[in-house]
């Protein structure tokens, strides 16, 4: 396909994505506030909202999807701002596990594979450890969402909970539409609520994923020059801010730290290059639901994608900027990636357990 | 560096491939440096530095390209595996031509001369001949437009020429210390022969070609 042409699709793909995620609004709002209250009383413990995010990031392979349903959710005032931070910061850790299943690949060659599970749960370490640290401290002080609530405030003003969002005009005609359709199939009431939510739902994953697909191939080659630049001679800083770039460029994080696993490998990146790159990721897939908080009509919501971006941030900060905290994912990830080198079974039952079994026992108990 | 991503440029492959050029014209320029040592009667210290850069630097830029290679791989998929086994042949097979002009220093460096030799002529022309293979194998991988007919077969009928040679001093009478120095650097010859014709096949037709409708 012509670039100019996947240009045209990759810009008519993100007006839909933002359709779906006014569609998924719209139809939660459909919804009488009892069946918003029996949905999403769940994750009114934080830990339970916490796993939720895991699981349902895991389920989707994207935290950019899963954190633009969140900000759609929290639009819709189905869940509130301090419900939907424990389940963002649960969408950081379920977003690596994509990595660590294609380190999975490599399991036949113990060297290849020592360095490919390390590379891969440097990511998975980091954002436990950052969410170990950052979630308490938010639940007490509320200080990320508090800093993201005062950059909203900035951004769109503080008049109440509505804003005139620039986005949510061009998209609100055929969310009508849609809305019409299932007028005319004869849904009412919660049932074409829940249309409404399920088209919305699979209109943000179609549409993301062919972004992501189509915005691969229009950068590939500005993506290799990037990996070739920082291939053993860049500092983490600019291995950090390709990272970054990259990672916005193509809307997944997953794409970007799963692209570093056979390079890693293959030895051809360092643990240590390979880690800066993954934080990056981390902070440019929060793009995907700033974008999503484009088409919403609360402030809340945007805040939300705020606090996603604000928790990377000093995530970061926290435990990447001071040399010894930095230290601390690169050591869990090594010795983990010994273990699982000897044990192999070891590494899978990490999989299952760190990203199926213990958020589903967390959501068991706790919701 | 983060600036690479925003800047056009070359794709990963044509970068690899411009790369590689650079690379066979290092290891003329080590293979000449190395046999005018041989066969002129200057000093061999006078080039040594020269060659022995010149090969660390052919063999940075096989271990760097080689990481280039794989990161065209991890981001773009299978797409070019045929063109990426290829690429990762040549770049072997031009840092062994490059060893080899280093092994003609070495035998320089042991004392060996050719200068005083009655054949120098023939041996000369013989040098200028490879020379010029080199030559033409750049511009067959900076052309990406095939071998050209008979490239291979000249370099067919060279090694052959070369393994006469050596098979000549295998059964000559003359001393060990006159025929052995020349088998050894007609065998480090034939090998740089053998080996520009593997890059160049190697680009060219990475993986055996076969006739999709057989």
């Amino acid at each position: 396909m012509p670039t100019g042409a996947r240009a045209a699709l990759v810009v008519a793909l993100i007006y839909l994505f933002l359709v779906g995620v006014s569609s998924l609004e719209a139809g939660i709002k459909i919804m009488g506030a009892d069946t918003q209250e029996r949905l999403f009383s769940a994750v009114s413990n934080p830990i339970a909202g916490l796993c939720v995010g895991i699981l349902g990031t895991v389920l989707v392979q994207s935290s950019s999807a899963s954190t633009s349903v969140i900000v759609g959710l929290v639009a819709s005032g189905a869940l509130g701002v301090e419900q939907a931070v424990p389940m963002i910061m649960g969408a950081n850790i379920g977003t690596t596990v994509t990595n660590t299943l294609v380190s999975l690949g490599h399991v036949r060659q113990s060297a290849e594979f020592k360095r490919a599970f390390a590379a891969a749960t440097v990511h998975d370490f980091f954002n436990v450890l950052a969410v170990s640290i950052l979630l308490p401290i938010e639940l007490i002080f509320r200080p990320i969402s508090g800093i993201a609530k005062w950059v909203s405030e900035l951004l769109v003003g503080s008049g109440g909970t509505e804003w005139k969002s620039p986005v949510k005009k061009w998209v609100k005609e055929p969310v009508g539409w849609l809305k019409d359709i299932w007028d005319q199939l004869g849904a009412s009431g919660n049932v074409k609520g829940a249309l409404m939510v399920a088209t919305g739902l699979v209109i943000v994953l179609v549409a993301l994923a062919l972004v992501t697909k189509n915005m691969k191939a229009l950068v590939a080659a500005r993506i290799e020059r990037s990996l070739n630049a920082i291939l053993g001679k860049a500092g983490g800083l600019v291995a950090l801010v390709v990272g970054m770039v990259v990672t916005i460029a193509v809307q997944s994080s997953s794409i970007t730290t799963s692209i570093l696993i056979p390079l890693s490998a293959a030895g051809v990146l360092t643990l240590r290059n390979a880690y800066p790159v993954t934080l990056g990721a981390n902070v440019g897939t929060t793009i995907t639901a700033l974008l999503a908080a484009l088409a919403a009509s609360s402030s809340d919501s945007l805040t939300v994608a705020l606090t996603h971006t604000t928790f990377n941030v000093i995530g970061i900060f926290a435990l990447y900027v001071l040399p010894f905290a930095r230290e601390v994912p690169l050591v869990a990830a090594t010795a983990m990636a010994d273990i699982a080198v000897r044990r192999r079974v070891l590494a899978v039952c990490y999989v299952v357990g760190v990203f199926i079994v213990a958020p589903l026992i967390g959501v068991a108990i706790l919701r | 560096m983060v600036l690479s991503f925003f800047r056009a440029g070359d794709s990963g492959l044509d970068h690899v491939v411009t790369r590689s050029v650079a690379m066979v014209n290092d290891a003329r320029h080590s293979f000449d440096l190395a046999c005018t040592a041989l066969m002129s009667g200057a000093d061999p210290q006078s080039v040594a530095d020269d060659v022995r850069e010149t090969d660390l630097r052919i063999n940075a830029n096989e271990q760097q390209l080689r990481g280039e290679l794989a990161v065209h791989i991890s981001v773009h998929g299978p797409n070019d595996i045929g063109e990426v086994i290829g690429l990762i042949l040549l770049l072997k097979k031009i840092e062994r031509v490059g060893d080899h002009a280093k092994n003609i220093l070495d035998l320089a460096e042991s004392g060996v001369s050719f200068s005083a030799e009655p054949d120098i002529d023939g041996l000369l022309e013989e040098r200028r001949i490879v020379s010029g293979f080199f030559a033409e194998a750049s511009e067959i991988l900076a052309e990406h437009d095939g071998i050209p007919e008979g490239f291979r077969d000249r370099l067919a009928a060279m090694t052959s020429q070369i393994q006469s040679r050596i098979d000549g001093y295998m059964t000559s009478d003359q001393p060990g210390h006159q025929v052995v120095p020349r088998a050894v650097y007609h065998r480090y010859l034939k090998r740089i022969v053998a080996n520009l014709n593997s890059a160049v096949l190697a680009a060219t037709e990475p993986v055996r070609v076969i006739d999709s409708t057989d």
